[in-house]
């Protein structure tokens, strides 16, 4: 159990910067999330935390020591690969016990570890096994408990359940949020699925090109994304998003000349350029008093029993590419059929505003 | 059951295609082509010296019949004799003096007859001259020769895989400037031929006092291109994850290698292992060079030293021909399936 810091961390792979400056507290106990989409380096991040990957600048401190030319092994932190990297040639015990084999102790010692780190994951019939001779749920929960006896100090998972299929993978989820409360671990969690970081985590770590991009509980970043990246990342299906520019006043002016108010704190000069987005679950097909109305032609109909989304086009919408597109997710059942129009009204309480150039960030 | 099936398997299921007939007689030939030989000669290494040396040659080891007789010593050879009266005996022969040739009934060991060569003609019955290898042992030092066959073999298989593995674990699984040139230069060495770097290696090995030594065929032999090669294409396959695993799990570097690598890269140690069993066992010239003691001759060697200037005494060097075949014939019966392997994966042969 320990904190870990990440002080102005850079990598760079030859004379391209992979990680560009990360600065970063995880607390003792913490269940932290690196999410972000393939190649914005979360993989990267973390195996310079367990000292895979040198560091290229900056420091790291694992319980306030610096940590940065520590061997991997004498960290004191366990991985858990995507691939699980399971010997092949060794049995189930055999996996596990490695690592302790490796560090000299005892033979009576590592087999009580084993036996208990098998029995928290049930993995206790299966020790005589190889590892091919186990599903994929099974090989993962040896991969786990491999981490587990060593009593790491932070235990580091590289998307994990990348592996498994999708019910596999939520039942997985359970299992690891379960035994990070029983172990009180801190864990750092690698995932590009926004949806295992929404569950899983305590703190989610949202990175792009080798940046972060916000930090924050999973519910912060989805009522207050910092910028349009985030805002996009989070949630699903994603946050639409349509150009719409700055009146006088509160007033806000779409696309296809709609005018309506929407309250901001930097009151950006009329005629910026902004993106409106709208969480497709925030909109609904009644009217209420202040609401946006957004007219779409509808391209699609999904209809899921207890809710159904909506997919339509704005008016003006490019037929090139398609855009701006919407996507409604409404209660109950529609009779809507693709082709018609309709109308699906954004509460201004829902509606985010962000700066159309540059860093795309919230003003709203 | 199962292999007689597989023998008479045809195009259709059913009856034999022309395509049948033609693809069984081209194996047919095949085989006769390539085992004709080695069955000729096992069958010649029954034979006695003097039916070795018989014209026209019998496939099957035939040999005179020779009976004891009262009062001689060694056992004389049995003839068939067209008698004056025109019938035919067996008899015994003691002695023939130009044309003349002496006889004895054994039944009646008293009386000598004596008839023209042309009148009688040998006996023969099928007999296995095994004495061509029980002799072995004894009076040309065969276990001599095999010992330090085996040892070379051995010794030079076990330390080719330690050192090639090692090799290729570096050039595979660690990242330093020069390692591309490094292989290519090893791959390099592939290019030149033996004879060339005979001398100079021969140079190298008398300098070091290793002539007449069987590690003086050992040590030049064990580092092989073609082996660090086939190894480092296989290891290039095992995931790097897990060494990084095992690298997380304390292991030393030794240990990754020992525990983690090698064990995960046995199928190609195995066809290494065979591939140079078959070298250094079917090696000569090296050993001819190295080695001009006859009591540390290879069992290579020892049949070229039978084969002597004026006598060749073909009944020994064939049964030691076969006694030499049978270690590779064993280990290419047991282990073919992982030499077809290795030569569809590394391209050598």
């Amino acid at each position: 159990m320990a904190s870990l810091q990440l002080k102005k961390i850079i990598k760079d792979f030859g004379p391209t910067r992979v990680i560009r400056g990360v600065d970063l507290d995880v607390h003792d106990g913490e269940f932290v999330v690196f999410v972000g989409p393939s190649g914005c380096g979360k993989s990267t991040l973390l195996r310079m935390i367990c000292g895979l990957e040198d560091i290229s600048l900056g420091e790291l401190t694992i319980d306030g020591t610096r940590a940065n030319d520590t061997r991997a092994a004498d960290r004191g932190l366990s991985m858990v690969f995507q691939s699980y990297a399971l010997y092949p040639h060794m049995t189930v015990y055999q996996n596990m016990a490695f690592g302790l084999e490796n560090t000299g102790i005892a033979k009576d010692v590592v087999r009580a570890k084993v036996d208990a780190a098998a029995k928290l994951l049930r993995l206790d019939p299966l020790l005589e096994r190889k590892p091919t001779q186990l599903s994929g749920g099974q090989r993962q929960r040896v991969a786990i408990g491999r981490s587990i006896v060593r009593e790491p100090k932070i235990f580091l998972f590289d998307e994990p359940l990348s592996n498994l299929d999708a019910e596999l993978r939520v039942s997985m989820r359970g299992e690891i949020t379960a035994l990070h409360r029983r172990l009180g671990a801190t864990m750092i969690y690698v995932t590009h699925d926004q949806v295992e970081a929404m569950t899983m985590a305590d703190k989610i770590v949202v990175l792009r090109a080798g940046s972060i991009e916000q930090v924050g509980s999973p519910l912060e970043l989805y009522n207050s994304p910092d910028n349009k990246f985030v805002a996009g990342f989070i949630g699903s299906p994603q946050m639409n998003f349509a150009p719409v520019t700055a009146g006088h006043g509160d007033n806000i002016v779409t696309a296809y000349g709609e005018t309506f108010v929407l309250k901001t704190q930097s009151k950006p000069a009329a005629g910026t350029e902004l993106t409106l987005g709208v969480r497709p679950e925030h909109l609904s097909l009644e009217k209420r008093e202040g609401s946006l109305a957004l007219p779409i032609t509808i391209t699609g109909v999904e209809q899921l029993g207890g809710h159904s989304l909506l997919y339509g086009t704005l008016p003006g919408a490019n037929p090139s590419t398609d855009g701006p597109r919407v996507t409604a997710q409404v209660a109950g059942q529609v009779t809507t059929k693709v082709g018609e129009t309709a109308t699906v009204y954004a509460p201004p309480e829902a509606c985010h505003l962000f700066e159309a150039n540059g860093d795309e960030r919230a003003v709203r | 059951m199962k292999a007689l099936n597989f023998l008479t398997r045809t195009r259709n299921g059913r009856s034999m295609d022309w395509t049948d007939w033609l693809s069984y007689s081209y194996l047919a030939m095949g085989l006769f082509l390539m085992f004709g030989p080695v069955l000729w000669l096992v069958m010649s290494s029954f034979k006695t010296e003097s039916a070795l040396n018989e014209f026209p040659p019998s496939f099957l080891p035939y040999g005179q019949k020779s009976i004891a007789v009262p009062g001689e010593e060694k056992m004389k050879p049995v003839y068939r004799v067209k008698m004056p009266d025109g019938s035919t005996k067996e008899l015994a022969e003691l002695r023939r003096i130009g044309l003349t040739s002496t006889l004895i009934d054994p039944a009646r060991p008293d009386d000598l007859i004596r008839v023209n060569v042309k009148d009688r003609e040998p006996v023969r019955e099928f007999k296995l001259a095994t004495e061509n290898y029980t002799d072995l042992g004894g009076q040309i030092k065969f276990g001599t020769y095999l010992w330090n066959s085996v040892f070379i073999t051995l010794i030079a298989t076990i330390l080719t895989l330690l050192f090639n593995s090692m090799a290729a674990f570096a050039l595979s699984k660690y990242k330093f400037s020069g390692r591309t040139a490094v292989f290519l230069l090893i791959l390099g060495t592939l290019m030149v031929p033996p004879a060339i770097v005979l001398v100079p290696n021969f140079l190298v090995i008398s300098e070091l006092g290793l002539l007449n030594s069987l590690w003086g065929v050992i040590w030049p032999a064990i580092a092989t291109p073609t082996g660090v090669f086939l190894l480092r294409q296989y290891m290039l396959t095992i995931p790097d994850e897990l060494l990084e695993a095992a690298r997380m799990d304390n292991a030393s570097e030794w240990q990754i290698y020992w525990r983690i690598v090698l064990p995960l890269a046995a199928p190609a140690l195995a066809v290494l292992a065979i591939f140079s069993v078959m070298w250094r066992w079917n090696d000569f010239l090296w050993p001819l060079i190295v080695l001009s003691k006859n009591e540390k001759f290879t069992l290579q060697l020892a049949l070229n030293a039978f084969q002597g200037d004026l006598v060749t005494q073909w009944n020994y060097l064939l049964a030691m021909t076969v006694i030499t075949l049978l270690p590779i014939t064993i280990v290419f019966a047991f282990l073919q399936k992982y030499i077809t392997q290795g030569i569809a994966s590394a391209g050598v042969k």
